[in-house]
């Protein structure tokens, strides 16, 4: 599988935490998978301002010229996209939020009826699976992970796809490596 | 009472949020000696001052548009910037609007769950979150039809301004529909799609261009 890991870790300080994606990609990288960490924090991504110029100016680009545009290119063409970031007030970062919005672009404005209610179309014919890693922070509890968890779950209807698995650091980088080889 | 607001819109002074506000605070304000601060958090520069006022606020209103079932990155950028007031003693109270611009509440449920945790993880006392769905929609319709909606955020703003909390009967009337039936997703999409989607795509000489994928290999 192709497997992106968006790292939301805005903290340089954060060694241990960028350490884990690093053992993970490369356990990821020893069954025969194609890694790629990208580093949000080193990426220039403008917050998504909702203007729309992604759907009716430039239909599928945001009409902003920063990373966020090699970011949609790696994501869409991936089997599997990892979301990892520490957990902040009780939420992934706001760097990851903001890469986040800016997938906007990877779907259509038309709309359509499915059970969980009105989404956006797909533009693509594939989109990859969803999965969330997290770091617990020191305020961070079970309730914490599952509302944040039931909110990424409800947001692979507007990404098109379905939703794997939330793994906290906590556990070992084997067992989410494992995880992963099963799908 | 002062009431101290965070309009949590990407769009700032453009955005719809603005437009729902104020409706609300002129509602507010028919209170005699209330006043109201207001505050765009869409100018993250603005941290510092931000975080001021939330120290110093009273009653506090946070208003955003959904974006990505949750809230928009900038407002997440203002909670992180929070961090320090947690469990602060004297935080204000705090109420939560939140609209979409798809047409249904359920959508907004979710973030609801996460902002009553975030008060209670402030230490702030939670008046509830107002849900309000199909709000892209006022933009692009003449005021006339929205009037019914407008008096609905302003009555909400009266009845705030008196009561200091949200109205339960209206709170529960602008969370409708809870979920669309497929009679009105149908009305809804041939006007979007005809009217809104396609009529930008017209103007913009991009229509022919509306199912690229630039990204596709």
């Amino acid at each position: 599988m192709k497997i992106t890991i968006l790292n939301g870790n805005p903290n340089a300080g954060n060694f241990k935490f960028d350490n884990y994606l690093k053992e993970l990609s490369d356990l990821l990288k020893s069954s025969k998978h194609k890694v790629t960490i990208l580093q949000l924090r080193d990426i220039d991504v403008r917050y998504c301002i909702g203007c729309w110029g992604c759907w009716v100016k430039t239909p599928g680009e945001c009409i902003v010229a920063d990373g966020s545009r090699d970011i949609c290119r790696e994501y869409i063409n991936s089997d599997l996209v990892l979301f990892a970031s520490p957990v902040i007030m009780g939420f992934t970062s706001a760097l990851l939020k903001k890469a986040h919005e800016k997938l906007l672009p990877l779907i259509h404005p038309y709309f359509e009826l499915v059970p969980g209610g009105v989404h956006h179309v797909a533009r693509y014919d594939k989109y990859p699976l969803v999965a969330l890693l997290l770091e617990k922070g020191k305020d961070t509890d079970e309730e914490d992970i599952k509302i944040v968890s039931d909110i990424y779950r409800r947001t692979t209807l507007n990404l098109k796809t379905s939703f794997s698995f939330t793994k906290l650091t906590s556990n070992p980088a084997e067992e989410v490596a494992n995880e992963i080889n099963r799908i | 009472m002062k009431l101290t607001v965070f309009n949590g819109s990407p769009r700032g002074k453009g955005s719809n949020t603005k437009i729902l506000l104020e409706h609300f605070t002129n509602g507010f304000m028919t209170n005699d000696g209330n006043t109201y601060e207001l505050a765009y958090l869409v100018r993250v520069k603005d941290r510092e001052s931000f975080i001021n006022l939330f120290r110093e606020a009273e009653h506090v209103l946070l208003v955003f548009p959904l974006y990505f079932d949750a809230m928009p990155a900038v407002v997440k950028t203002f909670i992180e910037s929070l961090e320090p007031l947690c469990g602060r003693e004297g935080n204000a109270d705090i109420g939560f609007i939140v609209q979409s611009g798809f047409p249904e509440a359920i959508h907004s449920r979710y973030v609801e769950r996460y902002l009553e945790k975030l008060a209670k993880r402030l230490g702030c006392r939670y008046k509830g979150t107002v849900i309000r769905g199909g709000v892209e929609g006022i933009r692009a319709t003449p005021d006339r039809m929205n009037r019914k909606l407008f008096k609905s955020f302003y009555e909400l703003g009266k009845a705030f301004g008196e009561t200091g909390e949200f109205d339960k009967q209206i709170v529960f009337k602008l969370g409708q529909p809870e979920r669309l039936t497929k009679f009105y997703f149908w009305i809804i999409k041939l006007i979007t799609h005809k009217l809104y989607w396609d009529k930008m795509l017209k103007k913009n000489n991009a229509f022919e261009k509306r199912f690229a994928r630039p990204y596709a290999k």
